[in-house]
């Protein structure tokens, strides 16, 4: 694939091949979109476009952030105490304030070094990826997964190894090709809890489960949890770092999706790891050293930080499960009634969920990228072909989105399968 | 005791320090006996006297309670914002910039972070200016690019060597670094000059990134120049972002605008790369990027003349002072940026070995804080900001003054 790097094996990336090889969502997205204002420019097809592509529920009206952030923002900001550089790992109150939120989830307390703020979880991604990346590593991602790991990997010459999670099993990790997968060179185990793209929220004993499988090859894991509390199911969200005195953890996170505010970029990279593992002087300094080169977040936002996270009240929160709650079931009913589209296990957390599309029902359709463009266009209906994420003839369909346009888009979505419907099965 | 296959990046141990780093170990010398002065950190909110416009915080607070931006930002930037920085940028420029030419960044830290690693080719060479601002060191050799200095000539003004600029360029050089107007040395190159550098980057078949974070703080005789001007010439990369000119570093805005006439940054693959770099790299919050158009448009020629009218003051006041101090050579009055380059004449001293040790007792003896030159690769210098208060770099430099009195050569201080 890449060309080598030198005697070091730093990074030394051929970007042509990067380009072509590596979908980025938000890529696919935009040539979806393009695809139906070019429709819109000739045709008399002028219905609205209805968007269950992205992970941003900020689209819609019923998912808005609390009044106590966005004041705290504006505080901060009015203050004109914050104008100045934070310190590269993040204002200590900022610090103080996460380890404290995390640790209540947590047998153990965290403290403010445990903490380093980014520029959103996509920051704490990089970071992550960037601090473990040596020679001839390798890193284990999940299949499905978030491909903005696949391209942190691949710029910083770290090979990618995929283990699957298990669609008759509720998404849960194939532990057997983890133990398959990992050599010497296993860097890390990345999990994503609660899931994207498949909307798993993983119960107690399997976390344990895979803490106890990452022990046993000798890695540490990642544990990506964006969608933190984002459980509106029977599984109730458990924190990786639980599991920190069987396995070192990192955990990334950010106020993106629990508090609704994307655009913001707060998030942070924490050492959940009672052992201490990454507490030794010389990883300390490595992590400390690599946040020296990075921006960071705005400090005025930094600073709004604690008063976001205290004075949030619980019932925004509950508010925004019961609505989560509420357009996942309205996307699995609507669903049950399209025969080509199979929904194997019912999400329970984060905002999307994986269906499978059944091509041999459908006429014209080859796979799945194929079925969503022409989805695009002909109902102004936008989803993620499972290829962005790495399942081939799956889709992905984000829930977060107002009742009414998730019932108009899924109606939408049945008309496109009935209309593409192979024949001879019409009779039914 | 589990052995952990974490071992880290080894690219970060080799690293070279960096200024924020050093800060902290001088900090951890420091004596608390006096109140801290500060000459090391070009943070210009350390300076009471400067205020940020209040247009720019209520643009922003606007921006934030419309609830409209609390959304993802696109990859490369609003639309919005990418227009007004091509509007802005281009007032100086001779080619138009378009909204299609301008990135916007996490700061230009992020710019910087981004921008070298897409010249990151096997085998390739940077060529960096020395004394210059350790970053570009550090990144280089995170990704690889191995770093060539060339010098910058302390009695021509800090004007770049460019003898030693060809000397050191060679078929595997991809780009040359400026910093203009330059820190850590405090000048401002003059349009001839900087024109000679493009011909020589075009000699050499080299681009020019052109490090404006300083863009417009000139207080001397010599208007600053953009890089772009020079756009036909040599193809450039211009850095830039609202930290030093708006008194805003805290909020993180700054961007990577590709000033190339001749499209050669498309031909060649590097816009490609940007854009492809910026697919996994953050960016600043989308309610920011949205006042970005009315900040830039609003504020007013008072507050800008305001601000440089300080920052000459303090410049003067400081290099008056060095006049005092006979074992530090400040060989340029700064005209420039926020920060200057002086030497310490280390035969007119007794009992300190070099610069960090000259720093260190400093800050241990006098509760002041200057940056050591090694730091931006310059031993046996000091790098003295002046992004204060004129009384504060009145006590400071008393300090200063004081300290180098207590250590001079005996010789010398009989004479005092």
């Amino acid at each position: 694939m890449e060309n080598g790097g030198n005697g070091n094996g730093v990074a030394a990336v051929n970007y042509e091949s990067k380009a072509t090889s590596t979908i980025t969502i938000k890529g696919i997205l935009s040539l979806l979109m393009q695809s139906i204002d070019d429709e819109k420019n000739d045709a008399e097809n002028n219905k609205r476009v209805i968007s269950l592509g992205m992970g941003d529920p900020t689209l819609y009206s019923c998912f808005h952030t609390t009044n106590v952030s966005e004041e705290a923002v504006a505080d901060t900001l009015l203050s004109h105490k914050f104008h100045g550089y934070a310190p590269t790992a993040g204002l200590p109150q900022t610090r103080q304030e996460i380890a404290e939120y995390l640790s209540r989830d947590l047998p153990y307390q965290l403290s403010s070094d445990d903490v380093f703020i980014t520029c959103g979880c996509t920051q704490a991604i990089d970071v992550s990826v960037a601090m473990l990346a040596r020679p001839g590593a390798n890193i284990l991602l999940p299949r499905p997964g978030f491909p903005i790991y696949e391209l942190c990997a691949a710029f910083r010459q770290v090979e990618v190894r995929h283990y699957d999670l298990l669609p008759e099993k509720g998404w849960e990790v194939d532990l057997d090709a983890i133990e398959a997968l990992a050599d010497q060179n296993t860097v890390a185990l990345v999990i994503i809890n609660p899931g994207n793209p498949c909307g798993n929220v993983y119960t107690y004993d399997h976390l344990e489960k895979i803490a106890q499988t990452a022990k046993r090859i000798g890695t540490i894991v990642i544990a990506d949890e964006v969608y933190g509390h984002l459980a509106f199911g029977t599984n109730p969200f458990v924190p990786m770092g639980v599991f920190g005195f069987t396995v070192p953890v990192i955990t990334l996170g950010s106020l993106s999706k629990r508090w609704i505010v994307p655009g913001w970029r707060l998030g942070w990279f924490v050492t959940t790891d009672p052992s201490a593992t990454f507490k030794k002087p010389k990883v300390v300094e490595r992590i400390k050293k690599y946040f020296d080169l990075l921006g960071g977040p705005a400090t005025f936002i930094q600073a709004a930080v604690p008063h976001i996270i205290n004075k949030t009240e619980e019932s925004f929160f509950k508010k925004t499960i019961d609505n989560l709650r509420l357009t996942s079931d309205i996307c699995c009913k609507e669903i049950e009634e399209i025969p080509c589209i199979f929904c194997p296990h019912k999400p329970e957390g984060s905002m999307a969920m994986m269906v499978k599309l059944n091509i041999s029902l459908l006429e014209d359709i080859s796979n799945d990228i194929d079925f969503c463009f022409k989805l695009a266009k002909e109902e102004s209906v936008i989803i993620l072909p499972g290829t962005a994420v790495g399942l081939k003839d799956w889709l992905r369909i984000t829930f977060a989105a107002d009742p009414s346009a998730l019932v108009e888009g899924l109606k939408r979505i049945k008309a496109f399968c009935q209309r593409h419907a192979r024949k001879c099965l019409k009779q039914y | 005791m589990e052995k952990w296959k974490f071992q880290g990046n080894q690219g970060l141990k080799s690293s070279a320090v960096s200024v924020r780093g050093v800060f902290n170990v001088l900090m951890q010398s420091i004596s608390k006996e006096k109140e801290v002065v500060r000459l090391c950190r070009v943070d210009p909110t350390d300076n009471p006297l400067f205020s940020a416009d209040p247009v720019a915080a209520h643009a922003v607070s606007t921006a934030a309670h419309s609830g409209n931006f609390n959304c993802y930002p696109p990859t490369f930037g609003l639309p919005q914002a990418r227009r007004a920085i091509a509007e802005y940028l281009s007032r100086d420029l001779p080619n138009k910039l378009s909204a299609e030419d301008i990135y916007v960044t996490d700061g230009a830290t992020q710019a910087i972070d981004i921008i070298l690693p897409v010249f990151a080719t096997p085998g390739a060479n940077i060529l960096l200016p020395r004394p210059g601002y350790p970053q570009y060191e550090t990144r280089a050799a995170l990704c690889g690019l191995e770093v060539r200095h060339f010098d910058l000539l302390p009695n021509s003004s800090w004007e770049v060597d460019i003898d030693s600029l060809e000397a050191l360029a060679d078929d595997k050089t991809v780009a040359m670094v400026l910093i203009s107007p330059s820190n850590p040395c405090g000048n401002v190159f003059t349009y001839q000059h900087l024109k000679r550098v493009a011909e020589t980057a075009r000699k050499l078949g080299i681009f020019v990134i052109s490090d404006e974070v300083y863009a417009h703080i000139a207080f001397g005789s010599n208007p600053f120049v953009p890089m772009g001007v020079f756009s036909s010439i040599a193809p450039v990369i211009t850095l830039g972002s609202i930290s030093k000119r708006w008194i805003l570093p805290g909020w993180r805005f700054g961007w990577i605008a590709t000033c190339d006439p001749h499209g050669i940054f498309q031909k060649t693959g590097i816009a490609a790369n940007i854009e492809s770099y910026m697919e996994i790299t953050s960016d600043p919050p989308t309610f920011m990027q949205a006042a970005i158009p009315e900040i830039l448009e609003r504020i007013n020629d008072e507050f800008y003349s305001k601000n440089l009218d300080i920052t000459r003051e303090a410049a003067n006041a400081l290099y008056e002072r060095f006049k005092e101090i006979p074992s530090l050579i400040c060989p340029h009055k700064p005209d420039g940026a926020m920060a200057v380059m002086v030497q310490i004449n280390l035969s007119q001293i007794e009992g300190i070995a070099d610069d960090v040790d000259f720093c260190v007792k400093l800050a241990k003896e006098e509760s002041l804080l200057i940056l050591p030159g090694v730091i931006v690769g310059l031993k046996n210098w000091l790098r003295v900001s002046f992004g204060l208060e004129r009384s504060a770099i009145e006590e400071g430099l008393s300090r200063l003054k004081a300290f180098c009195l207590r250590h001079a050569k005996m010789s010398q201080q009989i004479s005092a």
